[in-house]
């Protein structure tokens, strides 16, 4: 006779609304005529993301393991759920700017029908969308938000395939430049399904070390048994697949063909989200199963920290086009978050509530670039070379403005979210005597400050091209993302002591 | 707790099947022709199964034949027959250099892992599954039983979550695959054959490649008896294009058909050409 | 003859499969490459479900065929289209299928 486990509902909420609306958007899809699922699809997904953010809210302040062990219900998870949930649903909104493109989305109208044959010329102009986004794009989100809350490495790899599928397939449904996105789609599978079997392999071999793969049953093996060969290559391996998801470099070779290639909207919300949850995981292993441990991926983590921030820095400073070039800042930022996760101090936590604040602050403002470049457009798309944003501060006075402000977020300018947040992560390194390579960190900021600068005096110091860009009119859904994206890094670069303080109170991990 | 001894049948199988499955992921890797890699695959899976099974493990054993082997690869070599079987790889490498890269990081890939899992697992004590799925005084039914009360309870939410994997992976198929068309944008079967009675000269079906053909490529037109190609048998949506075909009868105009003459030849064999009907 | 030799074999199928997966330029042989690393990832999970003496090795390994299943479902269907797409003369020049 097989007894239940005990699950405990109010602590799964957030995915069974999440989970929920995906799931509700799958049967509209089949049923509901194909006018009304647009408006419909749109509306599941936000009080999906919306409410799956509300019931994270609510259980604020609760620590605990239910499902059996598999799920953790504590501060820093919640803290990255609500983050998740948060991007996700100003995701939605940039998802859903008809107002843009002339044919009124930028997602494909038929993704079966071939690229460049004689229907989908046809199609390019038509109104129809290809809707299943949205609940791809929800289950994604519960995916992540799954992925910074599993407490056994089963789950967590699970929930890294529910987030990455969704992901592979939005990826490849541009409405231009379709052949671009579709081989972003297959190389961002095809690296993906590559990374996922090595984490699956570090699995095993923890597994064997072990004899479990509950994060809290690894931390005891750990700290009874010590650390064998076994256990130390496995964990390689996990961090190996992990670091994939979280672009950071030398496993970054997808992210920006990938970045190019996918719809804008779609390209927001990986780098916001799927990073947030990618450093949630990485946080947790490292910290809830390999906490007591941490000499043995210290030193890994120290190495690829400052690869991927000489790799951003220096790589970002070649490129020619807005969206590559913001990929490679992700890169970048990858690295400087891995300075926070290195500030693990046994005591204070200083570091995991300085990642938590870094990469809601990173989150919000590479939302609202991407959301900037959505604008930008000429006759055929998105204008997303360096050379077509010249003198755009001539056009369009107040979207140069936002742009700027956002890169100088990016940049880590006093005054902006960014500069708080590097502010915090690098001192959680000083604090662990990681100061070598917070010296580093702030090297790269300056050189990566760099690229971000050329495109400023781009913008205000060029001469527009005659046969330059127009900047589109956003409809009311960008227009929020905008508004609420600015304002948040503004505020949180002004006065951030509230939400520093949360972090601070969220820095919590059960296990 | 001594553990189990492994027995002589086990070691035989392993050192039978091992290096099969091996030659079978190695075949994969350099086989030009992309089928070949798929049933390279498919032979190492199957070994893969017996070690399932050898390994007291005899549910995963069937699944990884049934399913695996039986629908996973399957569905691998239907893709590859759709695609065109014959887009073998080309040799050229993209990257100088590359090939030669992998494999000496490959080998040290595998130097490292093989010896530390080598190394940390010697004269590991072989606990065996007795305990949890059965046998003699076991506290289970058996291997199934057992899989299913872990599924059920530790790894519930795993297992419901997997649903979700489960539906995006069918939306994901018929997003892809799946051309909606409005309805009454296609003809009807009754609409199309009143269309070709009413305006076309040539109601029944056009001629196929027929007796008279010479190679079996679509793309080649069929023969009128008298050799010429029939205009009406090139095939819509193939581009034309020069297939190799058997030689045709009668290349001096003498009369005489070579291959009838020769008495050996597809030719002589159906009996169809000017010659032999002359 | 010990469990190691299972380990051994599995690891060393694990870089064939991750050799190929870098070696070769077919979409869909990387693919098989890949399902051949979590071919032997699944060898190990039920390989130290027997050393170890618990039986989470082996429901892993069956969820590891679960989500290899609804991965192939996806990565053919993504693989198809672009090859659908391919053989419809299109005027791109991308770069396809190489990375």
């Amino acid at each position: 006779m097989i007894e239940a486990p005990d699950l405990s509902l109010s602590a799964l909420s957030p995915f069974l609304f999440v989970f929920g609306a995906a799931l509700v958007g799958v049967l509209v899809e089949s049923f509901a005529p194909r006018h009304v699922r647009q408006p419909t699809q749109v509306a599941l997904a936000l009080v999906g993301t919306v409410g799956g953010f509300a019931c994270t809210l609510l259980l604020a302040g609760r620590g605990e393991v239910t499902a059996a062990g598999a799920l953790a219900v504590d501060g820093a998870g919640l803290f990255l759920q609500a983050t998740i949930a948060g991007l996700g649903a100003l995701s939605v909104l940039l998802f859903a700017e008809r107002a843009l493109d002339p044919a009124r989305s930028a997602f494909v109208a038929s993704a079966a029908v071939p690229a460049g044959s004689p229907r989908d010329r046809e199609l390019l102009t038509d109104e129809r969308v290809q809707t299943e986004v949205y609940p791809l794009a929800t289950f994604a989100v519960g995916g992540m938000m799954l992925f910074v809350a599993a407490n056994d490495l089963l789950v967590m790899f699970i929930a890294l395939e529910v987030l990455s599928l969704p992901l592979y397939l939005i990826c490849g449904l541009s409405r231009r430049r379709r052949l671009l996105s579709q081989e972003a789609a297959v190389k961002y599978f095809l690296l993906g399904a590559f990374a996922s079997a090595f984490f699956l392999y570090g699995l095993a071999l923890v597994y064997g070390a072990t004899g479990t793969v509950q994060l809290a049953g690894i931390r005891q093996s750990v700290t009874d048994d010590g650390t064998g060969t076994l256990l130390v290559l496995g964990l390689g391996l996990l961090v190996v697949g992990l670091m994939f998801k979280a672009s950071v470099a030398p496993f970054h070779t997808w992210t920006p063909d990938v970045y190019q290639g996918a719809p804008t909207p779609v390209t927001a919300f990986m780098a916001a989200c799927t990073k947030v949850a990618a450093f949630g995981a990485i946080l947790r292993l490292l910290y809830v199963a390999f906490g007591t441990a941490d000499w043995t991926w210290r030193p890994l983590v120290y190495g690829i920290a400052i690869v991927s921030m000489v790799v951003g820095a220096v790589l970002g400073l070649t490129q020619t086009d807005v969206k590559r070039m913001l990929a490679y800042s992700s890169i970048a930022h990858a690295g400087f978050l891995l300075t926070g996760v290195i500030g693990l101090d046994a005591g204070t936590g200083s570091g995991l509530a300085a990642t938590l604040f870094y990469l809601l602050a990173y989150g919000l403002t590479t939302v609202g670039a991407f959301a900037v470049v959505t604008l930008v457009r000429d006759g055929d798309g998105e204008a997303t070379a360096l050379a077509q944003w010249a003198g755009l501060a001539r056009r369009s006075p107040l979207t140069a403005a936002i742009m700027t402000f956002l890169l100088l977020a990016l940049a880590g300018i006093p005054l902006t979210s960014g500069f708080t947040g590097k502010f915090a992560v690098f001192r959680a390194a000083i604090e662990v005597g990681a100061w070598p390579l917070a010296v580093v960190a702030l090297v790269t900021s300056a050189v990566a400050g760099f690229f971000y600068l050329r495109l400023v005096v781009l913008m205000y110091f060029s001469e527009p091209a005659e046969d330059g860009p127009s900047v589109g009119v956003p409809g009311l859904p960008t227009t929020i993302v905008l508004a609420v994206t600015v304002a948040a890094t503004l505020v949180l670069g002004v006065v951030p002591g509230s939400v520093l303080d949360l972090a601070d109170g969220a820095a919590r991990l059960v296990g | 707790m001594g553990g189990i001894e492994i027995g002589t049948a086990e070691t035989v199988v392993f050192w039978v099947l091992g290096p099969i499955a091996l030659a079978g992921a190695l075949g994969m890797v350099l086989a030009r022709n992309a089928v070949h890699s798929a049933l390279f695959l498919v032979n190492t899976m199957l070994a893969l199964g017996v070690f399932y099974v050898v390994q007291e493990a005899p549910f995963l054993g069937a699944v990884q034949i049934i399913v695996y082997t039986g629908a996973i690869m399957i569905l691998f070599l239907f893709v590859l027959m759709l695609v065109g079987r014959d887009s073998s790889d080309s040799v050229v490498e993209t990257l100088r250099g590359q090939r030669v890269a992998a494999t000496v990081l490959g080998i040290g890939f595998a130097g490292l892992v093989g010896a530390g899992i080598a190394r940390a697992t010697e004269g590991m004590v072989v606990t065996g599954l007795e305990g949890v799925q059965g046998g003699e005084g076991g506290a289970a039914d058996g291997n199934i039983e057992a899989i299913a009360g872990l599924l059920f309870t530790r790894y519930l939410l795993a297992f419901e979550v997997t649903s979700a994997l489960l539906i995006t992976a069918a939306v994901g198929a018929m997003v892809l695959a799946h051309i909606e068309r409005e309805p009454g944008s296609r003809l009807t079967q009754k609409e199309r054959s009143r269309a070709r009675f009413l305006t076309s000269d040539h109601p029944q079906t056009l001629p196929g490649p027929g007796v008279y053909a010479r190679a079996n490529s679509i793309a080649a037109p069929g023969r009128l008896p008298d050799g010429s190609p029939a205009e009406a048998s090139y095939a819509t949506g193939v581009e034309p294009q020069v297939v190799e075909e058997l030689p045709p009868g009668d290349p001096a105009g003498d009369g005489r058909d070579p291959g009838a003459g020769r008495g050996h030849g597809p030719d002589a064999a159906l009996g169809t050409t000017r010659g032999v009907t002359r | 003859m010990s469990l190691t030799n299972y380990l051994v074999l599995a690891a060393i199928l694990f870089t064939v499969g991750a050799v190929g997966v870098l070696v070769r330029r077919n979409a869909i042989v990387v693919f098989m490459c890949i399902e051949l690393m979590l071919n032997s990832v699944n060898l190990t999970l039920v390989t130290f479900a027997r050393s170890t003496g618990t039986l989470d090795g082996q429901v892993i390994a069956f969820f590891v065929m679960v989500v290899a299943a609804a991965e192939v479902v996806v990565g053919l269907a993504i693989i198809m289209s672009i090859y659908r797409t391919r053989r419809s003369a299109s005027v791109d020049d991308a770069n396809l299928l190489k990375y």
